[in-house]
């Protein structure tokens, strides 16, 4: 019947249908593709094989024997994990509460993932970043550059930052080593409202976007490394600025510690929104800027958070803002997300420059975004014509700290100082 | 002359096919591509699936990769199956004989938008939620509206014939469509509209063909461009609910609506008492109605304030006139908002028993005359049960009937038998019991002088076989047009009975 052999790793494949069988028959037997218009990745290839239907319809296909992993692997390399699809799945919206149901995508796509890893199904560009993870604890975000430990904290230099303590800043690999200007932002707001922090011991990377490329193994190191840095310095409260790293602790470091896990974790801009709203950070400085903002996906549609970055950008004085809602936004993405830009950075790339075009039909001179995974694609795809501010540097500016570091890697930053 | 051919796509013809596309990643023999191009959301016999692939699927971007495939099928003998969406209810891009899926979704850019002449021209991929995101800074609107809005794409609009829930104050797709052009089933590539240019709405220049390529099941070529209708966008949007303790109540009114001359009217919808036990049983956001409420009648209507306001207390008059009780502000304009989303009712299904298992849904879509509904519906309803009996993997949905005329809502019906469908329960025997349920309810409808299908297609098992009878004397004309356009029979072959063209 099928035109193709068994790859020789049934049993791992017939236990990943068992667990996503029924959950994939939600989305198989409705087929109606609500989805298939917000995906990102889709709106660029147009291939129905990239379609959440797709991720789903193939599990179907694999309970019945016409297709294997090998098959299908290069399906769910598109993805951002952006969780647009969930959204607007009629599932999830209509009879989601009835019977408890959420149609689990960015779930799914993430246990295949994991079987194409385990069934020696990867993809040479995530292998390769992920052996570089495991080598350097750090994501290798400087490309041939190695990131290491000695310099994880080099973008706090001057900061005179503490070790430890019960609560714990939390500094994402993209921003510690290629945005630092996110990080300085963020940091300095805390130190300017009063807000004791210390960093960690040894920062690893929080393990999610290995994780999210199918690497459990490599992730549940990092995340057990973590979590003992966190418990050996007493830490109570764990800050996670950048939205991914929210994502792994209070999604994916749950799921594998279980009731041991105890942390509070604060989400960067809902802590900032609050300083600001009690008084504690003023923004005074008037900021002469037409800017738009960009919904980062894993704030916006994995966590529905999307009006306090709207409650700061208002709060800023000099600021013209042309908003687009957050529904509207379910569609947009820049394509950094889940490891896209490391095999895909061609659809990562298109990506960025349509969300760019319509920040530009907006006559805006700024971009804010959230994110500074969504950053650097966003600034390559803009290329000048306009700017692309992360919400905290543009929060730091109004509050009249001068943030320093910078925000397109160290080695734009040496051609910039040399200019 | 032999039609039941075997595709034959081989390595010869992958090489053919990549140097028409010149691109690699939009010419697919794999495996997963294939997979993903056979079902579409109807009923579908899941235990057969591999039975159902294209042999490789092209994404062409241009009219002119179109009719290069479209040319080379037709050259050594192969199906072609256009596919848009896929998110038909009926089969018209299910492929029966495998062959070359012929993907648009790429083709999706607007071309044109002509604010003076009041036309945008796009490609066949674009969805019409999309292509109305763009429009909306113009103050126009595209006012297709199925309940698949969010998801289903113009060409397969322009291919099916679709119906549009505001049809009857808009139009459906073939009356939204000034003029395409199209790959005929022999490559060529044709202009096709009323005559002169291709933004004109009416002319009497040699024969009319624009009709004859919508609502075809991808039987007669490939729509590769439309030039589509804009309206203005309305200012108002006025939605009302009727609740009736007795269905001859809620069908009365119904014919009053629709006789009321109203020109804002944009659509009136009959539920029935099995649509609302189903709604309180399984959807949570269906606010429940008391157990007295056995029918519902549902207006829409969109314009101008001036026109709409006025309107719509008529509409309240009419509603009550004959028992109904209006439902309020909350129900009617958030059930109205959410058509779309409810469309989708998967998960619904339950057992005879009460339990609750995965049901792929099936909506029959018959086009009747105002005067047989509720004859229809009591015969319907008694075929779905006798069937549910039998079998256990059905479910009754209940029943919608919808203002069918475009402009002219008073004389027929696009009337809607809901049925569950557990597909994970399908076997041959099963399948075989479905097909004679559809069958049963199709000849029910032709008994009543009326139609198969309004919208979704007489592509299936079921349906099918019976397009001859349905189209009578006119069939032999059907077959002499498809022999014609089509003499190899390659366009999406074994749909519609259209075989018998070539016998």
């Amino acid at each position: 019947m099928a035109d193709y052999s068994p790859n020789g790793d049934g049993e791992l494949q017939r236990e990943f249908v068992e667990q996503w069988r029924n959950n994939a028959f939600g989305c198989f037997s409705s087929g109606h593709k609500f989805c298939r218009e917000v995906c990102p990745v889709m709106q660029v290839t147009r291939n129905e094989n990239h379609t959440p239907t797709a991720f789903h319809a193939n599990i179907v296909a694999m309970e019945r024997g016409l297709v294997s992993v090998e098959d299908v692997a290069d399906d769910y390399v598109h993805c951002t994990q952006c969780g647009a699809c969930e959204l607007r799945c009629p599932n999830t919206l209509f009879t989601g509460d009835f019977y408890r149901h959420r149609t689990r995508t960015v779930d799914v796509v993430k246990a295949m993932r994991a079987l194409m890893v385990a069934t020696g199904n990867e993809r040479p560009g995530w292998k390769l970043w992920n052996e570089r993870l495991a080598e350097g604890t750090n994501e290798p975000v400087l490309g041939d550059v190695p990131v290491s430990q000695e310099h994880v904290r080099d973008w706090a230099e001057g900061l005179d930052l503490p070790e430890g303590g019960e609560t714990i800043l939390f500094v994402d690999c993209e921003a510690a080593f290629y945005r630092t200007s996110y990080s300085r932002a963020f940091a300095l707001l805390l130190q300017k409202a009063g807000v004791e922090f210390g960093l960690m011991r040894e920062q690893w990377c929080c393990g999610g976007p290995a994780a999210e490329m199918g690497y459990v193994d490599l992730a549940r190191k990092h995340a057990e490394h973590n979590v003992a840095d966190w418990r050996a310095v007493g830490a109570k409260r764990i800050l996670a600025p950048d939205p991914h790293d929210y994502i792994a602790f209070t999604e994916d470091y749950p799921r594998m510690f279980g009731d041991d896990y105890d942390f509070e974790i604060v989400l960067g801009v809902e802590l900032v929104a609050e300083l600001v709203r009690d008084g504690r950070l003023s923004l005074t400085g008037p900021v002469e800027r037409t800017v738009t903002y960009h919904d980062p996906c894993r704030l916006n549609k994995r966590k529905g958070v999307h009006e306090p970055p709207r409650e700061l950008l208002r709060a800023i004085p000099g600021l013209t803002f042309n908003d687009v809602d957050h529904v509207t936004q379910w569609s947009y993405c820049s394509g950094g997300g889940a490891g896209l830009p490391v095999e895909k950075p061609e659809i990562t790339a298109e990506i960025s420059r349509r969300r760019v075009e319509r920040a530009k039909a907006l006559e805006v001179d700024t971009l804010v975004s959230a994110c500074p995974w969504s950053e650097r694609p966003l600034s390559e795809a803009a290329d000048g014509s306009l700017e692309v501010l992360d919400l905290f540097e543009l929060v730091a500016q109004s509050a009249g700290i001068e943030v320093g570091g910078h925000s397109q890697g160290p080695a734009a930053a040496a051609t910039e100082g040399a200019s | 002359m032999s039609v039941a051919f075997k595709s034959a796509v081989d390595d010869g013809v992958i090489d053919e096919l990549r140097a028409i596309i010149g691109d690699e990643d939009r010419v697919l023999p794999n495996l997963t591509s294939r997979v993903n191009r056979t079902r579409v959301p109807a009923p579908f016999p899941v235990h057969r699936w591999a039975e159902f692939m294209p042999d490789v699927a092209v994404l062409p971007e241009t009219a002119e990769e179109v009719s290069e495939v479209v040319k080379l099928a037709n050259r050594l003998r192969i199906p072609v199956v256009p596919r848009a969406g896929g998110t038909g209810l009926s089969d018209g891009a299910v492929p029966l004989r495998g062959g070359i899926c012929v993907d648009v979704k790429l083709m999706n850019l607007i071309h044109e938008i002509d604010l003076t002449d009041r036309t945008v021209t796009v490609g066949p991929g674009i969805n019409m939620l999309k292509l109305n995101e763009e429009l909306h800074p113009h103050g126009v609107f595209y006012p297709d509206d199925p309940a698949s809005y969010p998801c289903s794409l113009v060409g397969g609009r322009i291919g099916t014939g679709g119906w549009s829930l505001l049809g009857a104050r808009f139009g459906h797709t073939r009356d939204l469509v000034i003029s395409m052009q199209v790959v005929l089933p022999t490559g060529e590539i044709a202009e096709i509209g009323e005559g002169g240019g291709r933004k004109l709405r009416k002319s009497s220049t040699g024969l009319t063909l624009k009709q004859l390529f919508t609502g075809h099941q991808g039987t007669l070529g490939i729509t590769t461009e439309a030039t589509l209708e804009l309206f203005p966008k309305p200012e108002v949007e006025f939605a009302a609910f009727f609740a009736f303790d007795d269905y001859m109540k809620a069908y009365r009114t119904t014919g009053a609506l629709t006789r009321s001359g109203l020109a804002t009217l944009a659509g009136v919808v009959l539920f029935d008492e099995w649509k609302l036990r189903y709604l309180r049983r399984d959807d949570e956001a269906y606010i429940p109605q008391p157990d007295w409420v056995k029918a519902v009648v549902a207006v829409a209507m969109y314009g101008s304030r001036a026109e709409v306001e006025p309107a719509s207390k008529r509409v309240m008059e009419l509603g009550r006139a004959d028992g109904g009780k209006y439902l309020g502000d909350e129900i009617s304009e958030g059930d109205w908002a959410s058509r779309h989303d409810r469309y989708a009712t998967p998960l619904h299904g339950r057992t005879r028993d009460g339990q609750v298992v995965p049901m792929s849904w099936h909506c029959e879509d018959a086009a009747l005359n105002y005067s047989v509904l509720p004859k229809v519906r009591e015969e319907w309803h008694a075929i779905v049960e006798r069937y549910i009996e039998q079998y256990g993997i059905f479910d009754d949905w209940g029943m919608f009937c919808y203002t069918n005329g475009a402009h002219k809502p008073w004389g027929d019906y696009l009337v809607e038998i809901d049925v569950g469908i557990w597909e994970q329960r399908l076997d041959d025997e099963n399948w075989a019991g479905w097909v004679a349920c559809k069958r049963e309810i199709a000849e029910v409808a032709l008994k009543h002088g009326g139609s198969i299908t309004a919208c979704h297609g007489a592509t299936r098992e079921g349906d099918a076989e019976l397009v001859p009878t349905e189209m009578g004397s006119a069939w032999e004309v059907v077959k002499r047009i498809k022999a014609a356009l089509d003499p190899n029979n390659i366009m999406n072959p074994g749909k519609q009975m259209m075989d018998e063209a070539y016998e």
